[in-house]
């Protein structure tokens, strides 16, 4: 897997942990954490001030508020179905409700021809399979920036 | 007319080129049916019972007649000579084959048009008023706010994977005729202390479970019409259920939640997320008014004149209504013969009618949610003429608003989802009725067919809805009363068991019987007795056994 934005590509710097494996000494700054592990360290993730990168499936709830963006760096939001359209809202409530301003990225089941929506609602990045890398960005030619919305 | 501005003819033609990429890929196997489902529907390509069925966009029912002659020409060269109009103001083509697809679209954006949006989960082809910007009672032309509502909803990033589909509708009247309280939005333009703005409703639908839309907003002014449909949609896309394809649609939601707190989400988002560039300013609505201005008329008769031709008269009487300017008349071309599905058009009379319309209404044509079609601006002193041209084609049936007038889905004949045919009961239902003289008499009346629950021919609203089942192999039909989708909506009340095919029209016979026993005065329609004495008289005469 590799993440692209529009103009590059670089591999994921995130280590993915499943549930359990949230030991003492993980270093949180380093991992893709889920919102159990959230719920766990988030006492610990604002005492230190660090911060972390959080995945979340496209039918979970945002459960955090304006305090916590602070200390998440990443969000990604992770498709489990590319017809399912919440996360395009998701993505335009984190930057214009809350503000937020760290990246916000896409994974899971999402088509090439997703690309602009993802883009414009809001997400910088996605994680794709190599081999489609092509078809992604072919599929971005077609983007002319022209739109009939703001 | 609206006519595109170079954005819309880049985005269209940017669109029928990344179509064509995505029918490539399906081709070549990189895309699965399953991936490529949704994006054929969002132009408008669906898998029917034998072939592909293209739907193309007629936006707010307006077409010009060079649009028209070029719906002839793809019905010849890719179809099989005809077109069919929907019920939602587009047309369809019932057999394109998948490759030839992309060139379809590609002479479809030769002249303005395109299949964009119309079907899959996300923002449909915006309808209207077939009359609008025809009557002395409008408050406003709501074309141009369709318009408005078109770009906006276009390739809207946020909207285009939505729980279900998405429909809205406009009316510009108190008088409704676009059917705006079964759709998911309906905006009427009303006038408040001088002001004029939009009521708003929502959750309107039929399907298998029929709502009556609810009024969320007593007057929306039009600055904020944009940012008030987003919040909307971003409360529906946010809170709709995916869990269930049919409880997927804003009504269910809305009845889950209530009206009450469902606006309390749609204002929270309204105050939290309005776009400052989404407020329409006054010159960007003046500009699309412009469009939309009346072609100049000129002075002529006061009135069609009587010639003394009882087909003519009858004809007159029937599809001809008044024009805003006195000296004109608005023509409304029946798709309800006896020879043909309802709302089909070969090629031919398509190529016919363009005609016509150059010839007597400005090469202008509209097309009604009723599957019907209309010449908008017919001087009074050439409606005989214009009849006698129609004749000749076989479009001159005088039935608008009769009980032959009615609206049918494609059913078994076509649809795979369908439990019975309609096609074949509209039919009957046209020859069994087919003397103007016994129609007159019946009055006003609207029968709407469906060949399943999905209720495509919007059975729930009929004034008798029939709708087609399967038991056990063999087609019945259920029949519903007192349905309208007028500004007096109301879902129609099962009358009982189901009727064979064989004891179907038996049954609407005896349903008319009761209506003409009933009514009070000559010109009491049906609907109107229907609420004066209830279903039981129908049932008593229906289920008696006599
Ligand atoms: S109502 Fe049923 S049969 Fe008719 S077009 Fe819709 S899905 Fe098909």
């Amino acid at each position: 897997m590799i993440i692209i934005d529009k103009i590059s590509e670089r591999k994921n710097e995130f280590i993915e942990l499943p549930d359990e494996k949230l030991s003492k000494k993980t270093s949180l700054e380093n991992c893709l954490l889920n919102l159990f592990h959230w719920k766990e360290k988030k006492k610990e993730i604002h005492e230190k001030k660090i911060k972390v990168a959080l995945k979340i499936n496209s039918d979970e709830e945002l459960i955090f508020g304006e305090n916590d963006l602070r200390y998440i760096k990443m969000i990604q939001i992770n498709f489990l179905n590319f017809k399912d359209g919440r996360p395009f809202t998701l993505a335009k409530k984190l930057r214009k409700k809350f503000l937020y301003k760290g990246e916000i990225r896409a994974s899971g089941n999402i088509l090439p021809d997703q690309f602009v929506f993802l883009l414009r609602c809001g997400f910088d990045t996605v994680e794709i399979k190599e081999m489609e890398k092509d078809t992604w960005l072919e599929l971005l030619e077609f983007d002319d920036g022209l739109y009939y919305q703001p | 007319m609206y006519k595109y501005s170079e954005i819309d003819k880049k985005i269209v033609a940017n669109r029928v080129k990344q179509f064509k990429n995505q029918v490539d890929r399906r081709l070549s196997g990189k895309l699965t049916e399953d991936e490529f489902k949704p994006l054929r529907l969002m132009n408008g390509l669906y898998l029917q019972l034998h072939a592909y069925m293209l739907r193309v966009a007629i936006p707010y029912g307006e077409l010009s007649s060079k649009q028209l002659r070029q719906l002839a020409f793809i019905a010849d060269k890719y179809d099989r000579g005809y077109g069919h109009f929907t019920t939602r103001q587009n047309i369809q083509f019932n057999w394109p084959k998948l490759p030839d697809v992309p060139e379809i679209l590609e002479e479809l954006s030769k002249v303005e048009m395109h299949a964009i949006q119309t079907s899959g989960n996300c923002i449909r082809n915006i309808s209207a008023d077939h009359l609008a910007g025809l009557t002395i009672e409008e408050i406003e032309d709501p074309r141009p706010w369709c318009e408005i509502i078109r770009k906006w909803s276009t390739f809207h990033p946020e909207f285009s994977f939505l729980p279900r589909k998405f429909k809205i509708a406009v009316t510009g009247c108190s008088e409704d005729r676009a059917a705006i309280l079964v759709h998911d939005i309906g905006l009427r333009l009303i006038k408040d202390k001088g002001d004029i703005g939009f009521e708003v409703f929502v959750g309107g639908g039929q399907g298998r479970s029929p709502y009556i839309a609810k009024k969320i907003k007593n007057f929306l002014p039009k600055k904020d019409l944009l940012n008030y449909l987003e919040a909307i949609l971003t409360t529906y896309n946010q809170l709709g259920r995916r869990d269930n394809i049919y409880k997927a649609r804003i009504k269910i939601l809305l009845n889950e939640l209530g009206i009450e707190k469902f606006k309390e989400f749609v204002e929270e988002n309204f105050k939290r997320f309005s776009n400052k560039k989404l407020i329409l300013d006054k010159s960007t609505i003046k500009n699309i008014f412009k469009f939309f201005k009346l072609p100049s008329l000129k002075p002529g008769l006061e009135k069609v004149p009587e010639i003394k031709n009882s087909l003519f008269l009858e004809w007159k009487n029937q599809n001809v209504l008044p024009h805003k300017h006195p000296n004109y008349s608005i023509i409304l071309v029946s798709l309800k013969s006896n020879e043909k599905p309802p709302g089909d058009a070969s090629s031919i009379q398509m190529r016919k009618l363009a005609d016509i319309a150059d010839k007597y209404s400005f090469g202008e044509i509209r097309v009604t949610h009723e599957q019907n079609l209309v010449l908008p601006h017919v001087e009074n002193s050439r409606v005989y003429e214009i009849w006698n041209e129609l004749l000749n084609i076989n479009l001159a049936t005088p039935n608008i608003g009769l009980i032959t007038d009615t609206i049918c889905c494609p059913g078994m004949d076509y649809c795979a989802l369908a439990t019975a045919r309609s096609i074949p009961i509209s039919q009957k239902i046209t020859d069994h009725f087919k003397n103007y003289s016994h129609q007159k008499e019946i009055g006003d009346l609207k029968i709407k067919i469906s060949g399943c629950i999905n209720a495509c021919g919007h059975h729930h609203v009929g004034n008798i809805g029939i709708l087609g089942l399967d038991r056990k192999g063999k087609e019945f039909y259920q029949i519903t009363l007192g349905g309208s989708a007028k500004e007096n909506a109301s879902i129609g009340q099962i009358v009982g068991p189901s009727f064979s095919e064989k004891d179907l029209m038996g049954a609407i016979e005896k349903i008319i019987k009761v209506y003409k026993k009933n009514k009070i005065y000559e010109k009491e329609d049906f609907l109107s007795v229907f609420k004066r004495i209830g279903i039981k008289k129908f049932k008593e005469k229906l289920y008696d056994n006599n």
